[in-house]
């Protein structure tokens, strides 16, 4: 680069350096013109004296010049410039024609020559003039304009990289810097570049940018947003809540989550369809975003499940104002199609530090209190407790134990009598079963009883039942107590199961079915009562008896015991325990029993007033401690033997 | 990226660019005479554009001949008397296009006629002695059987010879040596045209183009396109005076119209010179070889 900049340049300077010696040339050749018409008009050898200053001051006015000299034909000096030093004859040989001015080589050249004549008359005699040339001056020249252009070379070099530099930094380092930047950090896109290729390149990693941006946006949102209704979803719940009891704990502070669960979700999917379903959500979810405070952060965790999360609570109250805002936004009835819906919810709520230090203790407690604010008859919200815990607990515990008991024989089947009141003998016997655990001991029904119908299990611990009884009325068979009666009492999920009737036609075979009589309480027949009464019937064409349990707390409708082919009933025992109170109703339901040729059974009868007043009202049995409280078999048949006399 | 290497090439092809070379410079050294009114002609109507000519205009014959003497030019126009001059100084020129032969345009004027100029003992006789007009009297001289000896010689140039105030030499027997146009004011003085090259045969004045020897040998095509360009301006002139009076006319210091007819007619164009021309040439050393027919 510099070779060719150089060559440029000394191109150039002998360009001008030719141009400089065309310049000086010119000079001459003008000074040499002038003095020739000078001398033509004025020239006259015989008087050069009056011409001499003229001539001297062409030599100092001309820089160009050194000397003039005026020779005649026989070679004598006619005249001779002040600054001359060599002698003519030397000079004369070097001289060169002024008319090759332009094709000499002006440094070389010492003088130029030209011819004038003078005439005297018509005779002319010629006379050679010699104009001697400075060559200092000519060198100078050539010297100052080499070094000037040198000079200029120099600077334009250094300029030109400079440039080049400033051009090559400017347009290529800064924006490779500026690609590498934004190529590294993907943000703050450059400026658009001048260059072309440049430019593409950053258009494409801005596109690129913009498109992985993009990407991880919906991939972000995918993997932390609900898709559906565009709230946070479990995952990131997680992350959020555990940044929030991070930050909590710092500040000392509470926070709250809220367990949201939509009350009959599932009929509304199954009744309306899956895409009302969406759009409640949706409306669900839009509702929750209203009514929430700015900071609370709202997610979907299942499919009708909602979390929310408000951090910075002072106390219960300030959670409850959030929660009644939220059900107030939700029960506004949703229209679609001239129709309109109204949803509910149901609330549970666990406090952060009370009610759990991580989320998943947290979510389980809200959990529960949801649950029980379902239980309480939904549309309602539940804080979680202690006693909810220990409740939720102790099902758990139970759901543990019910899980194992049958397989680990867990379960045993406790008689209690049922003493005939006018003989005072025992004449049958209601199996209650009662879980016996090594290391808990008896636990009482009304304990696991509950659970195993929520959990399911009531149906083999039903057929348990019903095997165990069937077994102990043959085991019974050969023994004095051959002629007792046996109930057992059957749950309402039991008589839903649709091989309930072979399971029990199963294990009537290898007894006297008269002997077996199923207690049924008013609860279970509420539901699907036409099949129900389809299938007792069918339990009684198999031979048993049936008896109506717990008479008088329910609805005691007499539709009942006009529809349903009962054999006995059974006062319920609060009526027993304030007799005094419901003398008239027991007496109405003895007098119903009679006119109606059912049996009666007292049930809970404790002390010997009640059996008197029993009697006097002409019931028939009665069950109670007052005779014996449930007995395990063998006592059971002590019992019965001691009761009836039998050695 | 090619831009910008573009941009980066740019101040080397603008300096590396050299400007387009052209032909070396023709120089015409002239000066004001009718017989070369087509040089001006021809420049004025561009035939010499694409020449790369350059026209230095003089006052007189001799200073156009100093130009060429001193190099700053390279074509001169001459008579015989300048091309003769310039060959013995400078060994350096030929003829190349011949011109005009003077048809009157030169002539001889006086305020006696010629028998009172050979009685007269004393004649003052005005001319440029270093030109045409040396062999022009000297011719007369000759033709006229006066003696030379009588001759007092006055050297000026023709622009001096107009500033003589001839009025105080009107007693005194006064010949000229003059050409067209000059003689116009002369006759208004009243002198009289006594002897021309209209009714003189022993000399024929010549007027040139000449140039240096290596220009005629280098540039052989582009002088035959001058000859083209001045054979054309002739024929043009020739068929249209008028128009060619205005074109030309601020070369010739704006004579009238009549004086540039009258011009016209003092001389003849012989820019297709004959053979026995260029044959009685010879004698000034017209070298025929040189010159382009």
């Amino acid at each position: 680069m510099i070779t060719i900049i150089f060559s440029l340049f000394y191109d150039f300077y002998l360009k001008e350096k030719q141009i400089t010696q065309r310049l000086i040339q010119r000079n001459i050749q003008s000074a040499a013109l002038n003095l020739n018409s000078f001398l033509r008009k004025n020239f006259d050898p015989e008087h050069i004296g009056t011409i001499v200053s003229q001539l001297d001051s062409r030599i100092i006015s001309n820089k160009a010049l050194a000397s003039i000299e005026i020779i005649d034909e026989k070679n004598n000096i006619v005249y001779n410039s002040l600054h001359y030093v060599k002698s003519h004859s030397n000079t004369a040989k070097l001289c060169i024609p002024i008319t090759n001015i332009m094709r000499s080589e002006l440094n070389k050249t010492v003088c130029y020559e030209f011819n004038i004549k003078y005439y005297k008359g018509l005779h002319s005699r010629i006379y050679r003039v010699i104009l001697g040339i400075d060559l200092d001056y000519v060198h100078t020249m050539q010297t100052k304009e080499a070094t000037q252009i040198l000079s200029i070379a120099l600077l334009f070099t250094l300029s030109f990289f400079v440039i080049v530099y400033y051009l090559f930094n400017h347009y290529i380092i800064q924006p490779l810097e500026s690609l590498r930047t934004y190529a590294y950090y993907s943000e703050y896109s450059p400026q658009e570049f001048l260059i072309k290729e440049f430019e593409s390149i950053r258009y494409s990693l801005e596109m690129t940018f913009k498109r992985l941006k993009t990407e991880q946006e919906n991939l972000y949102n995918l993997s932390t947003k609900d898709p559906l209704t565009q709230l946070y979803n479990r995952n990131d719940l997680r992350s959020q809540i555990k940044r929030i009891i991070a930050s909590t704990k710092r500040s000392k502070k509470k926070f709250a989550i809220v367990f949201l669960d939509l009350d009959n979700f599932k009929n509304i999917n199954d009744s309306i369809g899956h895409h009302f379903g969406d759009i409640v959500l949706k409306k669900v979810a839009n509702s929750l975003r209203s009514a929430i405070r700015e900071n609370d952060v709202p997610a979907r965790i299942g499919g009708d499940e909602f979390l929310i999360v408000l951090p910075d609570v002072d106390n219960e109250h300030s959670v409850t104002e959030v929660l009644k805002r939220i059900k107030q936004h939700i029960s506004t009835p949703i229209q679609i199609k001239n129709e309109r819906y109204k949803i509910t919810v149901s609330m549970g709520v666990a406090l952060y530090p009370k009610d759990g230090k991580d989320f998943n203790t947290l979510l389980k407690n809200a959990d529960i209190a949801m649950y029980n604010a379902k239980a309480l008859g939904k549309n309602n919200y539940q804080f979680f407790t202690d006693a909810l815990n220990k409740s939720v607990q102790e099902k758990i515990k139970m759901q543990s134990l019910l899980s194992s008991a049958l397989e680990n024989n867990y379960f045993e089947l406790f008689y209690q009598p049922k003493v005939d009141i006018s003989t005072n003998k025992i004449i049958a016997c209601e199996a209650l079963i009662r879980l016996v655990h090594p290391q808990e001991g008896i636990i009482p029904p009304d304990r696991f009883i509950p659970v195993a119908e929520e959990n399911g299990m009531i149906i083999a611990i039903g057929e348990w039942i019903i095997q165990e009884a069937c077994a102990q009325i043959t085991q019974w068979q050969d023994t004095p107590l051959k002629g007792i009666k046996l109930s057992i009492n059957v749950s309402g999920r039991q008589l839903e199961e649709k091989n309930f009737l072979e399971i029990l036609k199963q294990h009537l075979h290898c007894i006297e079915s008269s002997k077996l009589d199923i207690e049924l309480t008013e609860s279970v027949l509420i539901k699907d009562f036409d099949a129900k009464i389809e299938l007792l019937n069918k339990m009684k064409k198999l031979g048993i008896t049936l008896s109506l349990d717990d008479f008088g707390t329910g609805y005691s409708s007499l539709s009942y015991l006009r529809d349903i082919p009962f054999d006995t009933l059974k006062i319920d025992k609060s009526f027993i325990d304030k007799m005094q109170e419901n003398k008239a109703f027991i007496n109405m339901i003895i007098g119903i029993a009679d006119d109606l040729n059912l049996e009666v059974v007292a049930e809970g009868v404790e002390t010997q007033q009640q059996l008197t007043y029993l009697e006097e009202m002409q019931c028939e049995m009665y069950q109670g401690y007052l005779c014996s409280k449930p007995l395990p078999a063998h006592q059971f048949e002590e019992r019965f033997k001691e009761c009836n006399h039998i050695s | 990226m090619k831009n910008f290497l573009l941009l980066l090439l740019v101040p080397f092809f603008l300096l590396s660019c050299s400007s387009k070379h052209q032909s070396e410079e023709i120089v015409i050294s002239t000066n004001q005479w009718i017989g070369y009114t087509p040089l001006y002609y021809a420049y004025e109507k561009g035939y010499l554009q694409d020449l790369n000519i350059k026209i230095i205009n003089s006052v007189s014959l001799a200073e156009a001949a100093d130009i060429y003497r001193v190099g700053q030019a390279n074509m001169v126009t001459t008579t015989q008397h300048e091309y003769n001059a310039l060959r013995e100084d400078t060994h350096d020129i030929v003829p190349v296009i011949l011109l005009d032969r003077s048809n009157g345009g030169d002539m001889v004027l006086s305020n006696r006629t010629i028998e009172e100029l050979k009685k007269s003992k004393k004649i003052y006789a005005y001319l440029e002695v270093d030109s045409i007009n040396q062999e022009i009297l000297k011719d007369f001289i000759t033709n006229n059987n006066m003696d030379i000896d009588k001759l007092v010689i006055i050297n000026k140039d023709q622009e001096q010879i107009q500033e003589v105030n001839f009025k105080k030499l009107i007693n005194k027997d006064l010949l000229i040596v003059t050409y067209t146009p000059y003689d116009v004011a002369l006759v208004a003085q009243g002198f009289q045209e006594i002897a021309s090259t209209k009714n003189i045969d022993s000399i024929i004045v010549i007027d040139a183009l000449c140039s240096t020897t290596e220009l005629r040998k280098n540039e052989e095509k582009r002088l035959l396109r001058l000859k083209k360009a001045l054979d054309r301006s002739i024929d043009d002139i020739k068929q249209n005076p008028r128009k060619a009076y205005k074109i030309v006319a601020k070369y010739l210091s704006n004579i009238p119209y009549d004086e540039f007819s009258s011009s016209l007619q003092s001389i003849k164009w012989i820019n297709k010179p004959s053979d026995e021309l260029l044959e009685f040439i010879d004698k000034y050393h017209y070298t025929k070889e040189t010159i382009l027919k």
